[in-house]
């Protein structure tokens, strides 16, 4: 389970207008999410919905407890699902506020944007979210995704960014999700590109048991893997850099209802983005999916050691 | 609705849609290939097992339980396993299906061979037939019909089961399943299913039919 999976799922939300992406030029990092903030009050308290993989429950947990050390009462709902299930439950009330990923969200509310530079996409987001939403500003932490290689395979074929497939075309076999082959994010941009060819395409699963087990035993050259995934680390895996900006940024947003967006929300979410990090959000990861805590506890410590939470 | 089964009709006939190393020709032949192997393996394990069984009357009760418990392995659960052990191949597909097609086999066997009238074993051996002949001759001819049977079933649940080929990056009908679920295409999806579901019709009526054609002077 992973962020694509909060993509994931049959039915695309119609309902969303889509909207092409802003044109270059609106690259500042001012105005974040402020679109339509006027209103918002987490007097009432707020509930966090998150989705159905580790890493979004734990942001979910953390963001509770920088906004309960706030003074917001704060009800967190596990485990709702996609984002299919996740957004109508944000628009329609039943949640109030969402961990979410820039390039991944931009992607489902407009899925024909371009921007992948961070700035660029939380502008487009502020402009294509349907009325009632906003992002605030994005977080240091980014959980996106990766082309991976072994230590072995990168020394064998000289491979340090995704350009240098290119010399190898028609040798390598890649190992992803079903979707990765028609994706921009995937074989598609890496031609068109990059101009790289495989030799195969291994349709696995998202940087799951599969496509890890397939590239540690060799049957495939390339992975498609997540930033955050622990295993990269683990197994001294070697991830392909992105000269071109053919990936787009995956910075964890917070989406919140506008109704619940005040100044104190904001600054509690913000002071969090500012301090969590990959390699930290990558930790929290491990400590849930390979030491079994529970990821409420895994927040509140994270958040009581960095003095998010007195 | 009315659009979806009209693109769901546009999918499964268009010349595009059949040809190619992705089109409903070759996967539909990979299907079948996945499918009646897994089948014969199946058979070759299972028929043995069942008709030693049944003749002895010996280790039933480990055997069907056996069988049984190979029915109730999570078959995703065992293709990620066995793919964990030994890598990509077709090997873990083919292991899963096996696992899946055994019991069917084993158990209606066994249910046929002990379903013969011991009256007429007797009167076999009575007539000096040989443990071989009695099980070839008389045993084996009559219990048939539901050794069949299992046969037809085993091969219905593999042919339904061997879209799990596609989960682990091979082809056969899965193929439209899992890929039209990771991309968001319902009409993909939609169109291998109801093509699994046609295949494992047609292959049953097809087997039903050879069953009636074969035994068609038995009375029931």
């Amino acid at each position: 389970m992973n962020r694509r999976t909060l993509l994931g799922g049959l039915f695309a939300a119609a309902s969303v207008p889509a909207l092409a992406a802003c044109s270059s030029g609106i690259t500042s990092l001012e105005n974040q999410g402020s679109a339509g903030s006027g209103g918002g009050s987490s007097k009432g308290g707020l509930t966090i919905g998150t989705a159905n993989f580790t890493e979004n429950q734990v942001l979910g947990y953390l963001y509770a407890a920088v906004l309960e050390a706030a003074g917001v009462k704060v009800t967190v709902r596990p485990n709702l699902g996609t984002r299919e299930i996740l957004i109508p439950a944000l628009r329609g009330g039943d949640i109030d506020l969402l961990p979410e990923y820039q390039g991944a969200l931009l992607h489902y509310v407009s899925p024909k944007a371009k921007a992948t530079e961070e700035g660029e996409m939380q502008n487009a987001l502020t402009i294509a979210l349907p009325s009632g939403l906003q992002v605030l500003p994005y977080g240091m932490a980014e959980d996106s995704d990766a082309f991976v290689v072994t230590r072995e395979t990168a020394g064998k074929y000289g491979l340090a960014s995704l350009a240098d497939l290119k010399k190898q075309n028609g040798k390598l076999v890649i190992g992803a999700a079903p979707e990765v082959k028609k994706r921009e994010v995937g074989a598609v941009g890496l031609k068109e590109v990059y101009g790289v060819e495989f030799k195969e395409f291994k349709s696995l699963d998202s940087s799951g048991p599969l496509v890890k087990g397939a590239l540690k035993k060799g049957d495939v050259d390339v992975a498609n893997l997540f930033t955050t995934d622990t295993d990269i680390q683990a197994n001294d895996w070697v991830v392909l850099t992105d000269p071109k900006n053919l990936i787009p940024g995956q910075h964890v947003v917070p989406l919140i209802a506008d109704r619940k967006a005040d100044a104190t929300v904001r600054k509690a979410l913000a002071r969090l983005g500012n301090t969590l990090t990959t390699a930290q959000l990558t930790e929290l990861n491990r400590l849930v999916d390979k030491d079994k805590k529970d990821p409420e506890d895994v927040a509140d410590e994270y958040a009581r050691e960095h003095g998010l939470v007195k | 609705m009315y659009e979806l089964l009209k693109n769901l009709g546009d999918w499964l006939v268009s010349g595009e849609q059949w040809s190619g190393s992705d089109g409903i020709a070759h996967r539909l032949a990979e299907h079948l290939q996945y499918s009646l192997l897994a089948t014969l393996i199946a058979a070759a394990i299972g028929l043995p097992l069942g008709l030693l069984i049944g003749h002895t009357g010996k280790g039933a009760f480990v055997a069907i339980n056996l069988a049984s418990f190979g029915r109730a392995l999570p078959t995703v659960g065992l293709v990620v396993l066995v793919f964990l052990a030994g890598g990509l191949s077709m090997l873990p597909v083919y292991v899963a299906l096996v696992a899946l097609a055994v019991p069917a086999i084993v158990t209606n066997t066994y249910a046929g061979m002990t379903a013969v009238d011991p009256d007429v074993k007797d009167a076999a051996r009575g007539q000096g037939m040989r443990a071989h002949q009695v099980l070839f001759q008389v045993e084996l001819p009559l219990a048939l019909p539901l050794i069949m049977t299992g046969l037809r079933l085993a091969l219905i649940q593999v042919v339904a089961t061997a879209t799990i080929a596609a989960y682990v990056s091979f082809g056969g009908l899965g193929r439209y399943v899992f890929d039209g679920l990771a991309q968001r295409d319902l009409v993909q999806v939609l169109g291998g299913a109801v093509l699994v579901a046609v295949v494992a019709v047609a292959l049953d009526l097809l087997l039903s039919g050879l069953q009636r054609f074969l035994f068609r002077h038995r009375t029931a």
